[in-house]
């Protein structure tokens, strides 16, 4: 990269710069103690920011009407992903019309690299991306989502359902 | 007027007995058969021109030519498994005649050299069974069955096998499948039956009215049943009139005759008030004739190929103004969606397609893209399947898309008939 | 030798041969289900259509005998839109649960769909529904809904293990695979019907829902499980081996394997192996890296090595055979080298399709060696040998599949009672546990670790390769027997290392497939 330099009386006279800087920095103080609810600054953790309810933070597993696990542990979200942090293990589900479900659903969110893939690859809107984005730990182990995590932690109050409803797909003979 | 070649005795009660059979001539041709070579008897055959009557109308001598030049045991099955809805002669020709088909078979039997036969009934037909049974049991007295048949060294078996009601087994191969006590399906051909079929010997499958028509053609000669008919169809033959017309039931005619006369001369017309719209020729695989037609087809094999349908088994259901052509589909893809035996890809998932489409339309879900949808689902079924089944399932599909493409729009746009203006739920309640 | 043409190429084909084979003996493609090599022609899918000259009507290739100066065509548009309505037909009532289906990935509907298809499918009625998760037997489970009912499941139990359980049930669109009342798919062959069922209505119940296809990867070796030998190909990952399909081979197996056969990648996998060497103590096992504890333990073995008997199993290869008994004959001058067979009462039991009851993949190949090197030893000389102290060290080369010998618990329990015992295998066995002090054990390569021959019951040499590592410090019998005669083990230069032999073909044969990096050519249909 070049950079040009100008060489100039004018440039020499460094201090009206600064001046010109620092009377910018004092009209924004006095405009924001002034006007303190325009004020773009939060006190975190005290307030948060509200996100837009579209966010694609950390996964949620949907649930069915009985809350059970929409997830037919198809491993295209596992296959998708390009931070290869989502383990499966399935299993056979005794409802011959579930068939598959998974006992192991394990999300590694340090490794996320939140791109959304999974939640494109999902053929039954069983893995979301929600609105979560502030999620601390204590260690490692904590960040690794299990089903519980996932599809049942308390801030999602039992569970998101879809609006695909399973019943009607059957009857209608998808 | 008839030409009752076949059926000349069938009003006389006494003709089901051997007694009364004999009466009018019976089993005379036999004696006479039993004199010439097996050789002179198929080209006696072969000259007469006789073609099949069970529907695909293949000629009889040289399907009889076909089987190998061996000693291995052969077999000749006769078809009496009538399942073609609107078919109703091989019914009333065992009811009424059966040492007629019984001489026929056996002089048949003796043409391809035959030691065993078997007559397969279709498991409906009870009061057939019950009369052929005791023909066979006269047959066997009388010594027309059996060891050395009238002093001539000519040994035959023939037996009686009831079936169990399914359509499939009136193909020839399913036939021989279901003989052999298994699935009734068709087989891949080839090896066609008559170099390997009942039980992977040499088997010749004919239709009840052909074997009949053996009787008058050995009886009178070649020449004689050959001024019957056309040049290309000789002979008479039964059709099945059923429909709207006043008197329905089997008229013999010889291969040629006007199907206007059929209906109007022999029928007695349509019922009063009632239109001629239609006519399905040749059971109900054939595709529909619509009046115009109806009223220029003569009924041989020829005239009627022309037309794109065709003889079949020679049941001419007659449809009036007021039959729904929609309904009359719906009921045909559903017979044959059930009658599948569901080897085939094309016709096992074709004709429940079929159906469907059709049953969509009727209940009001139809949309316009499947009167097209259904041209091109049966398009896709002809001539992609082991046996003709796919094929019968699809050609009425076409005719009746091609012919009444206004009644399936109607019934589309509107959800009701165009010719009842009632919906579906109405019409089956 | 018939001469007919395939799109416009000449191809000389043999007498009686059909027009698929023709096709497929020219490496052209054509869509096909219910043809399969091994079995009868059913020709019901109706897929295999092919456009001949002179006749008006397509054929199916599979029930088409090839004539002379026969032209066949099947890229024509007429061909091909008939394939695409074959397929059509058939995925008019095929359920969409591609995610839940185990066969996704290998299925025959996927691939060929992809290669034939349609693309713009028009059915909009209600599919027929059927049972799903049927269990067949103890080893298959059926989903009736997903099976196109290409009858190689019935053909195959019909015709090649003649046991007829399985059947049609009945007609039309409700036509359903099934086994009468009260029976059973319960043959020694009955995971066949897996391998060649198309889609996934078969599927076994020991891989169902275990990986997805496109996770595993594939290679070519040798079955050990018995001594038929047969071509089979072990689906593996990281994780270890998953399962084992057969691979079509003339002389040996043909298209099939028996279900045992199957089961030989368990003692394959790490937790059936022996991981680290170990030496028992009063107290219990203490463990060492196994090349190290073989170097350890060399002074028993060369201290006095007429004193040592070699104990070996019909389990290796004939090239460890070969080193290891001119090292103990030539090096040594011992001939005490005894030879483990199991069951010598079954050796000769054959079942008539492929199981034999010699359950060692290279009796023939260690009998044979034996005889080459002059050694005629009998196992009860051995025992009193060991008695009369006039063997101290007992070295074994012992089973890498321990089930299918039945005396082991025995043959453990009376070489125990040498001084010392050295038990080398690849596979752990709960009887080690009590082993008395003084045993040491050496983890050997199971035969996907490993390369070499094998002969099996007819004397056919077959080579395999190595296919995959599952415990990396595990010792050949070679390097174990280096080791404990004292000397260590170098790597031998390779004067061809740079010259490119072999080399692998490209196995993904699909365009839209090889930008896939996780699928590779699988041999589904």
């Amino acid at each position: 990269m070049s950079v040009v330099q100008r060489k100039s009386k004018e440039n020499e006279w460094y201090l009206s710069g600064i001046f010109a800087g620092l009377w910018i920095t004092g009209k924004h103080l006095v405009k924001n103690l002034l006007n303190k609810k325009q004020m773009p600054t939060l006190n975190y953790p005290e307030e948060k920011y509200e996100y837009s309810p579209r966010f694609k933070g950390n996964h949620v597993l949907t649930v069915k009407k009985d809350g059970s696990l929409r997830c037919t542990a198809c491993m295209l979200c596992a296959t998708n992903c390009p931070a290869e942090c989502i383990t499966i293990v399935a299993s056979e589900h005794e409802d011959p019309t579930v068939e598959k479900f998974p006992i192991h659903y394990q999300i590694d969110i340090l490794r996320c690299v939140f791109c959304g893939f999974c939640e494109e690859a999902c053929p039954v809107d069983a893995v979301r991306m929600g609105p979560e984005w502030q999620t601390p730990g204590i260690n490692g182990a904590q960040f690794n989502y299990d089903i519980n995590h996932l599809a049942y932690r308390p801030q999602l109050k039992g569970g998101i359902q879809t609006v695909l409803d399973d019943e009607e797909r059957h009857k209608s003979g998808i | 007027m008839e030409t009752k070649l076949l059926s000349e005795h069938y009003h006389q009660d006494d003709f089901q007995n051997l007694a009364g059979y004999k009466k009018q001539g019976g089993y005379q041709v036999l004696a006479k058969a039993l004199k010439m070579t097996s050789q002179q008897i198929i080209d006696e055959v072969k000259a007469s021109g006789l073609r099949g009557r069970g529907g695909a109308g293949f000629p009889t001598g040289t399907k009889w030519s076909f089987l190998p030049k061996n000693n291995e045991p052969r077999y000749l099955l006769c078809n009496a498994d009538e399942g073609e809805p609107g078919t109703f002669k091989d019914r009333l020709m065992m009811e009424r005649a059966p040492h007629q088909l019984i001489e026929g078979m056996i002089i048949s039997a003796f043409a391809i050299q035959s030691a065993k036969s078997y007559v397969y009934i279709r498991g409906e037909y009870n009061e057939p069974i019950r009369i052929v049974e005791k023909a066979l049991r006269e047959a066997y007295e009388a010594g027309f069955l059996g060891k050395n048949i009238l002093g001539s060294g000519f040994n035959h078996e023939m037996d009686i096998y009831a079936g169990a009601g399914a359509y499939i087994c009136g193909e020839e191969t399913g036939m021989i499948s279901s003989l052999e006590g298994l699935k009734g399906q068709p087989k891949l051909k080839p090896p066609f039956p008559a170099v390997q079929g009942y039980l992977r010997k040499p088997t010749i499958v004919n239709n009840v009215e052909t074997l009949a028509a053996v009787v008058p053609i050995i009886k009178d000669g070649a020449a004689a049943y050959k001024k019957f008919g056309t040049e290309k169809s000789p002979g008479t033959k039964l059709f099945s009139l059923s429909g709207n017309v006043v008197r329905p039931g089997n008229y013999e005619v010889p291969l040629g005759y006007p199907l206007k006369d059929l209906i109007y001369k022999l029928g007695g017309g349509m019922k009063p008030g009632k239109k001629l719209k239609a006519v399905i020729p040749g059971g109900s695989s054939a595709p529909v004739l619509n009046a115009i037609e109806a009223e220029r087809a003569t009924m041989d094999y020829e005239c009627l190929a022309q037309m794109g349908s065709m003889l079949g088994s020679g049941a001419v259901i007659v449809l009036d103004d007021s039959n729904c052509m929609v309904d009359m589909l719906g009921n045909l893809t559903h017979f044959y969606h059930h009658e599948s035996c569901g080897q085939c890809t094309p016709c096992r998932e074709g004709t429940g397609w079929l159906n469907k489409i059709v049953s969509s339309i009727m209940e009001g879900r139809g949309r316009l893209q499947d009167i097209d949808l259904l041209v091109k689902v049966a398009d896709n079924m002809k001539g992609r399947t082991i046996c003709a089944l796919s094929d019968a399932a699809a050609l009425p599909v076409l005719s009746f898309v091609q012919k009444f493409r206004d009644e399936f729009e109607y019934f589309v746009r509107e959800g009701r008939s165009k010719v009842r203006g009632i919906s579906y739920a109405q019409m089956h309640h | 030798m018939p001469k007919c043409t395939i799109n416009g190429q000449e191809v000389v084909v043999k007498d009686g041969a059909t027009i698929i084979e023709a096709i497929h003996h020219n490496n052209q493609k054509i869509a096909h289900y219910c043809w399969h090599p091994g079995l009868s022609v059913a020709g019901v899918c109706r897929l295999c259509m092919v456009e001949i000259e002179g006749n008006p009507r397509l054929q199916i290739a599979c029930n088409t005998v090839v004539s002379e100066g026969m032209k066949i065509n099947n890229t024509s548009e007429k061909v091909k839109d008939a394939a695409k309505w074959g397929l059509d037909f058939h995925l008019i009532n095929h359920p969409l649960d591609c995610p839940i289906c185990d066969q996704a990935g290998e299925c025959g509907l996927q691939d060929q769909y992809m290669e034939f298809g349609k693309y713009d499918p028009e059915m909009a009625e209600r599919k027929v529904k059927k049972k799903k998760v049927v269990d067949l037997g103890p080893t298959v489970v059926l989903d009736t809904e997903r099976c196109i009912l290409c009858s190689r499941c019935v053909r195959f139990t019909d015709e090649v293990s003649k046991t007829n359980e399985l059947g049609i049930f009945n007609r039309g669109d409700r036509s359903e695979i099934g086994t009468f009342d009260g029976k059973e798919l319960d043959n020694k062959y009955s995971l066949n019907t897996v391998d060649i069922c198309p889609v996934g209505a078969l599927t076994s119940k020991d891989f169902r829902f275990r990986q997805r296809v496109w996770y595993l990867k594939d290679a070519q070796s040798i079955c050990t499980g018995c001594s038929t030998g047969c071509n089979v190909k072990v689906y593996f990952n990281k994780e270890g081996l998953f399962r084992v399909k057969p691979v079509f081979n003339e002389k040996v197996n043909g298209y099939w394997m028996c279900d045992e056969g199957r089961d030989i990648y368990k003692f394959v996998n790490k937790n059936a192996r022996l991981l680290k060497g170990k030496k028992k103590k009063p107290t219990g096992f203490e463990e060492f890296f196994p090349g190290a504890l073989a170097k350890d333990i060399s002074s028993l073995v060369t201290a006095d090595p007429g004193k040592v008997a070699f104990v070996v199993t019909g389990q290796f290869t004939n090239e460890e055979y070969d080193q290891v008994f001119s090292l103990w004959t030539k090096k040594w001058g011992s001939k005490n080298i005894f030879h483990w067979l199991n069951s010598p009462e079954k050796q000769n039991e054959f079942d008539g399709l492929l199981l034999r009851g010699d359950r060692n993949p290279n009796t023939q190949g260690l009998l044979k060696r034996l005889k080459d090197f002059g050694i005629s030893t009998q196992w009860k000389d051995l025992i009193t040998k060991i008695n009369t102290h006039e063997i101290d060290t007992v070295v074994v080369a012992g089973p890498e599949n321990p089930i299918w010998f039945p005396d082991f618990k025995e043959k453990l329990a009376s070489l125990a009672k040498a001084k010392s015992l050295i038990w080398m295998q690849s596979s752990n066995h709960p009887e080690f546990e009590n082993v008395p002090a003084g045993t040491y054990l050496i983890p050997l390569k199971s035969f996907v670790e490993k390369e070499g021959t094998f002969t099996n019951y007819s004397g056919l040499d077959q080579k395999f390769s190595k296919v995959t590592t599952i415990v990396s410090e595990a010792l050949t019998l070679t390097e174990a027997c280096t080791l404990l005669a004292g000397e260590n083990l170098m790597i031998r230069p390779d004067p061809n290392v740079l010259i490119a032999a072999h080399p692998t073909a490209d196995r993904v044969t699909l365009e839209h497939r090889k930008k896939n990096e996780f699928v590779f050519r699988r041999g589904a249909l």
